[in-house]
């Protein structure tokens, strides 16, 4: 601690410099000091500080999601972006927010709510969460059926290079190309190829109206329906199917198709009528309004991501699958697996109370054979050192490790925690 | 003078490696036959390459890309060649390597709404091919019915209905690429978000410098049950612009937002004569929403009040098929209409923040009279992105610098009211001179650090997107003299 504390204090004002106990890490994490940059011109000191020394560093918002990801190979310095909260321009008329890496959703939404618009990301600890940590792990839920993932609403980034360098690409316009689409680069980068300070998204207006139809039965039923659902003209804001487990945590019996319909009133009623009227004898149907139809999407979220560890065996994973796979997987997980996917996109998340390797790789194969992915976020350590955390199948690894040579070619951002050892 | 005596590579033992890889049918060395290439959808700019070869397969890509590394000589994609920033501008000495007749639908997926196909594919194939289902592909470049799936994924081709659908990069899961080494990887996959870099999201957009899709997986998206076409005509440009903002505003997202002015209007009447466009009016707005019918009705009422309330004369509303593509016919006749108005036209395409149309559209009046010509806005509006026509005539010497000179004031207005320089055409050989105008040297050599991991040769269309300090110095009055020395002038 002393002497990075040391250094860094040469650097920036020392109350920048707070020890690890500041932030809640992970075992496997232990660094001598944690920084927070109260400007983008001190992060960019730190940065250049620490690459002279060649210290190892690891970005982080609130850190809530330190622990996700590779465990990597140790850190000398964790670099949070806690204090860079503010909002640079929130564009009104133009519809998009430019705010630095700090800055929490939670503490921006009542703002934007204000005019009527929101940023359309519903991430794992939302109260936590910082735009930059949001960006960082691509860390979006069941408003991807509507608004796509973070990639989608992106449109503009700064970030400081390994060297101190202050970089930015895209811009504040919602339609850009000039230029590398850098922004995509760095979603879902896991700090290692620079750290975010600022980001730019485009907005969505707030809706008018709301409801939730919540759909439960059995797994052939269940998938028909979703099947039926994907070919209709229905457009729900958020649509979900859940594992039993999850769906029983809510209160309901069986799988539970979830969808979430918005618009202007007359809209969401011609929505859920027409879904209603797709639902079979088999399965049973209830329409949820005003704070149950709020409450139901929470629930969910909390449930794969409660705030604090009831047990720390327990793992949680991100999964891809075709979307027209993803019932048939859900109805092979262990009894007890809560999850959730994605209707439209077939991203999800599965959380198990505990898992041997040998559960995960099978898992995992469950995807993979569908060209579909399995990555571990949350496990116990030894759990992630006995198994590849990040199963990255393709064959594009070279091409990645020639980009993290370019951005960090002394492997000193978040060694090791990415893809690949990366 | 012919490519061979200016040319300072052997040529002989590539074009045999060609032939041995391809078949010597599908190697194009005629000077007559290459004349076809020389130019894409910026004509004023021309240049043969050496040599255009037609590969049908991944694996011919690959071979060719391989036989161009081993001998260091530098390529160029070509899809359908409807580019309009010279991307696919062939390079003095170089390969163009032609994607056109790789133009196969490898697969649809209904169930999972996905398409695979080859690069040569033309982009509304994709919907003919799905339509049958109630399927759609979005992304919708005016010149969707000869332009290439490749080009798309090269240039990031946005169109009308991506106000709220998004660009090409919103739509494209995944990509099979030969890297410019000649090696073939798969970026992205059969699902979004694959574990690793999102390297199928950064090659989107890369024009052409990072590697050539062979292999397109694209996302297609139920066709809307209901579809209204508004048309409202304003007799100011200010009063249009207020309209746009006042919809944004108010929350809606319009599956397209159009404007076109008095000028551009009163040319499509003359040419198409749609008989729809009143041509008093200042501005015309069309605009078109989807979705479920009632959601339909409602926002076209509300749209229709928010027009009015500021300021629409007559407001036109079309819910049939026949009545919209009325209403839409003089906005994609408009390009081809000041092709009758005037020799010459050349079209810019920067974006604005939306707010700031009134301001920037009388700015770019202002710079028209300044340099002396007439400037017609046909844009995009509902995302701010411009596409000013400039009016010229190639025949009279200096009117080409001219009005290059005069689109590059238009980009720097752009940038300087907080927006971009390209929105969809991409940067290519036209604009990269500007990139400074936009970016540091810092994010510059940032960018700069993805083309040297993926391209450290620099053989693949090595002459596009970023700036050289070399063709475009401080001292660049015009862009193309200095950008691309080698190349004539039309």
């Amino acid at each position: 601690m002393a002497n990075v504390a040391e250094t860094l204090g040469e650097v920036v004002e020392r109350d920048r410099i707070l020890p690890p106990a500041s932030l809640h890490l992970p075992d496997h994490l232990t660094p001598a000091a944690v920084v927070y940059p109260a400007t983008e011109a001190e992060l960019s000191a730190i940065m250049a500080c620490a690459w002279e020394n060649s210290w190892r560093v690891i970005p982080c918002g609130s850190g809530s999601k330190l622990s996700w990801g590779g465990v990597g190979s140790g850190v000398d310095l964790i670099v949070s972006t806690a204090r860079l909260d503010q909002v640079i321009d929130h564009a009104v008329g133009d519809m998009t927010l430019t705010a630095q890496a700090g800055a929490k959703l939670a503490d921006l939404a009542p703002r934007l709510a204000q005019h009527n618009q929101f940023l359309a990301v519903d991430p794992a600890y939302p109260e936590q969460a910082t735009l930059g940590g949001i960006v960082a792990t691509a860390d979006t839920g069941s408003l991807r059926q509507r608004y796509g993932g973070l990639r989608d609403l992106l449109i503009g980034i700064s970030f400081v290079r390994f060297d101190g360098a202050i970089a930015k690409a895209g811009g504040r316009v919602v339609k850009n190309v000039a230029g590398y689409d850098l922004m995509k680069l760095l979603t879902g980068s896991y700090g290692s190829l620079g750290i975010i300070s600022q980001l730019t998204f485009r907005l969505y207006p707030g809706q008018d109206a709301s409801k939730t139809v919540v759909v439960t039965g059995a797994v052939g039923e269940m998938e028909a329906l979703l099947s039926a659902l994907r070919l209709s003209p229905l457009t729900p804001a958020a649509l979900d199917i859940l594992s039993p487990a999850l769906a029983n945590r809510l209160g309901y019996e069986g799988f539970a198709l979830i969808a979430r319909f918005q618009s202007i009133a007359p809209g969401v009623d011609e929505q859920v009528e027409s879904l209603l009227a797709m639902v079979g004898p088999a399965l049973s149907a209830q329409v949820l309004q005003g704070a149950e139809d709020e409450q139901v999407w929470a629930e969910v979220g909390a449930a794969l991501f409660p705030m604090f560890e009831e047990q720390n065996e327990a793992i949680v994973a991100k999964v891809g699958l075709p979307p027209a796979k993803a019932v048939t997987w859900l109805d092979q997980l262990p009894s007890g697996s809560l999850a959730r996917i994605h209707g439209g996109s077939g991203i999800g998340t599965v959380r198990l109370a505990a898992a041997t390797a040998d559960m995960v790789k099978e898992l995992r194969r469950g995807c993979t054979i569908n060209q579909g992915y399995f990555t571990l976020l949350e496990a116990p350590l030894s759990l992630k050192k006995s198994v590849d955390v990040w199963g990255y199948s393709g064959n594009a690894l070279g091409v990645m490790k020639a980009i993290k040579a370019q951005f960090d070619p002394h492997n000193c951002l978040s060694p090791g925690r990415f893809v690949g050892g990366l | 003078m012919t490519v061979a005596e200016r040319s300072r590579i052997d040529w002989v033992p590539i074009i045999d490696a060609f032939s041995v890889a391809l078949g010597s049918d599908r190697v194009v060395r005629r000077k007559e036959e290459i004349l076809v290439y020389e130019c894409d959808g910026l004509t004023s700019y021309r240049q043969r390459p050496a040599v255009v070869v037609l590969p049908k397969t991944t694996e011919q890509v690959a071979a060719v890309v391989k036989i161009c590394d081993r001998f260091q000589v530098p390529f160029v994609a070509r899809g359908a060649g409807t580019g309009l920033s010279g991307g696919a501008l062939p390079i003095a000495d170089s390969v163009l390597i032609v994607t056109a007749t790789m133009n196969q639908i490898l697969s649809v997926d209904l169930d999972n709404q996905r398409v695979v196909v080859q690069p040569g594919v033309i982009n509304n194939w994709v919907t003919q091919a799905v339509s049958g289902a109630g399927f759609y592909y979005a992304p919708d470049p005016s010149s969707q019915s000869v332009c290439s799936v490749g080009g798309n994924v090269a240039e990031n081709s946005g169109g009308v209905h991506c106000l709220k659908y998004g660009v090409t990069t919103n739509h494209v899961l995944g990509l099979k690429v030969v890297l410019p080494t000649g090696d073939i990887v798969t970026l992205g996959g059969e699902v979004a978000e694959t574990p690793g870099y999102d390297l199928c999201g950064l090659f989107v957009g890369s024009e052409g410098t990072l590697g050539i899709a062979t292999e397109i997986t694209l996302r297609i998206l139920k066709a809307p049950q209901s579809i209204q076409v508004l048309l409202a005509d304003f007799t100011s440009v200010e009063a249009a612009g207020a309209a746009v903002s006042a919809i944004t505003s108010a929350g809606i997202i319009p599956a397209g937002m159009e404007m076109m002015d008095n000028f551009s209007l009163n040319a499509v009447e003359d040419v198409v004569a749609t008989n729809c466009y009143p041509r008093d009016a200042a501005a015309i707005l069309l605009i078109e929403i989807d979705g479920l019918p009632a959601e339909v009705t409602a926002t076209g009422d509300r749209i229709a009040d928010l027009c009015r309330q500021n300021g629409a004369r007559t407001i036109t509303i079309a819910t049939e098929a026949e009545e919209r593509l009325r209403l839409w016919k003089g906005r994609k006749a408009a390009f081809a209409a000041m092709g009758k108005l005037s020799p010459d036209y050349y079209v810019q395409d920067g974006v604005i923040p939306r707010t700031q149309l009134p301001y920037v559209l009388k700015e770019i009046e202002a710079l028209g009279d300044k340099h002396g010509y007439r400037v017609a806005n046909v844009f995009h509006a509902g995302d701010g992105n411009l596409h000013p026509l400039i009016l010229y005539d190639n025949a009279i010497p200096g009117q080409l610098e001219q009005v290059e000179d005069l689109g590059g004031d238009i980009l720097k207005l752009c940038v300087r009211v907080g927006g971009s320089i390209s929105g969809e055409h991409g940067i290519g050989a036209d604009k990269r001179c500007y990139m400074p105008d936009m970016f540091s040297p810092t994010d510059l050599e940032t960018m700069g650090w993805v083309r040297q991991a993926l391209d450290p040769d620099l053989l693949a269309n090595p002459t596009k997107l970023l700036p050289s300090p070399r063709t475009c110095g401080e001292a660049a009055h015009s862009i193309a003299a200095v950008t691309l020395p080698n190349v004539e002038h039309f």
